[in-house]
């Protein structure tokens, strides 16, 4: 019955790792430097779920719940912003001169990502909450 | 076993199943809650109507064979397998809502009332059997 406990924590994991993926999204979406302060715009970030748990604490529980897989890049255009005479301008003679490339992040998608995120977080809390009280009864009975 | 003769009188094998029942069924609704978001995950539950006919089916056997008296004989569903350490469920019952973009068919609020449904059922059984238990605990110690 505790392995249950692990499931809905396993979704809540997975959940909050979401959440601060798209709290990266949208810090950095006009973020063109990279670390090193050259003109290369951050790149969109998304998770990856997949069904099951390693770090559970039991052999049943491990195939249950869920875990990130991986954290993706996105692939797709950077945002274009006409300004030829900014010093991260694309310089002439290569494809988009005057241009400067911005992160391909889109806030609207971010927030309807996030609203699921806290929607799916509060599910798992739902579920935890009935485990709990499945817990309390059943040992109940012995008392 | 040795008591079995008083673990196996009137409703406690019922009970008993109801609540193992409940308990891992209880398992898999988290599963489903826990991949809400998770790309090609198709929700599965196990039948419950499926298991209270074999369950019922088996009440009435024990009825006509020992007057509900003895063990419960019950062999369980294509889905719910009894073992020495339980039930163990294998779930085939495909949810039917409409798959998302994401090759996902989830069904939340009935994801949801599965689980408050199931917890009642839990709830009711573990209360019943309780209940039954006390009425031993009064007769072995000859006082309520």
């Amino acid at each position: 019955m505790y392995g249950v406990l692990d499931i809905s924590v396993s979704g809540m994991v997975a959940q909050r790792v979401r959440m601060d993926t798209i709290a990266a999204n949208l810090a950095n979406r006009d973020t063109i430097l990279d670390a090193e302060g050259n003109p290369n715009p951050f790149r969109r970030r998304s998770v990856i779920f997949t069904p099951g748990d390693p770090d559970a604490t039991s052999d049943r529980a491990r195939q249950l719940g869920v875990h990130v897989s991986a954290i993706e890049e996105d692939q797709g255009d950077f945002r274009k912003v006409w300004d030829p005479d900014s010093p991260y301008a694309r310089p002439v003679g290569t494809p988009d001169a005057g241009y400067v490339y911005f992160p391909n992040v889109d806030s609207v998608t971010e927030n309807i990502n996030a609203v699921d995120a806290v929607r799916a977080y509060e599910a798992n809390v739902a579920a935890a909450e009935a485990t709990k009280s499945m817990l309390a009864q059943a040992l109940r009975l012995i008392a | 076993m040795f008591i079995s003769g008083i673990t196996d009188t009137g409703a406690l094998p019922v009970l008993e199943k109801t609540v193992q029942f409940a308990a891992r069924r209880h398992e898999l609704i988290a599963h489903n809650i826990a991949n809400l978001s998770t790309p090609n995950f198709q929700p599965r539950d196990v039948s419950v109507t499926g298991f209270q006919a074999a369950l019922a089916e088996a009440v009435d056997r024990r009825r006509a064979r020992a007057a509900g008296r003895g063990p419960l004989d019950f062999p369980g569903t294509r889905e719910v397998r009894p073992t020495a350490q339980g039930l163990r469920l294998r779930p085939m019952s495909p949810s039917h809502n409409v798959l998302f973009h994401d090759r996902n068919n989830r069904d939340l609020e009935r994801t949801m009332q599965d689980m408050v449904e199931n917890l009642t059922a839990f709830r009711a059984a573990s209360d019943l059997l309780k209940n039954r238990m006390d009425l031993l605990n009064a007769a072995i110690r000859e006082r309520p």
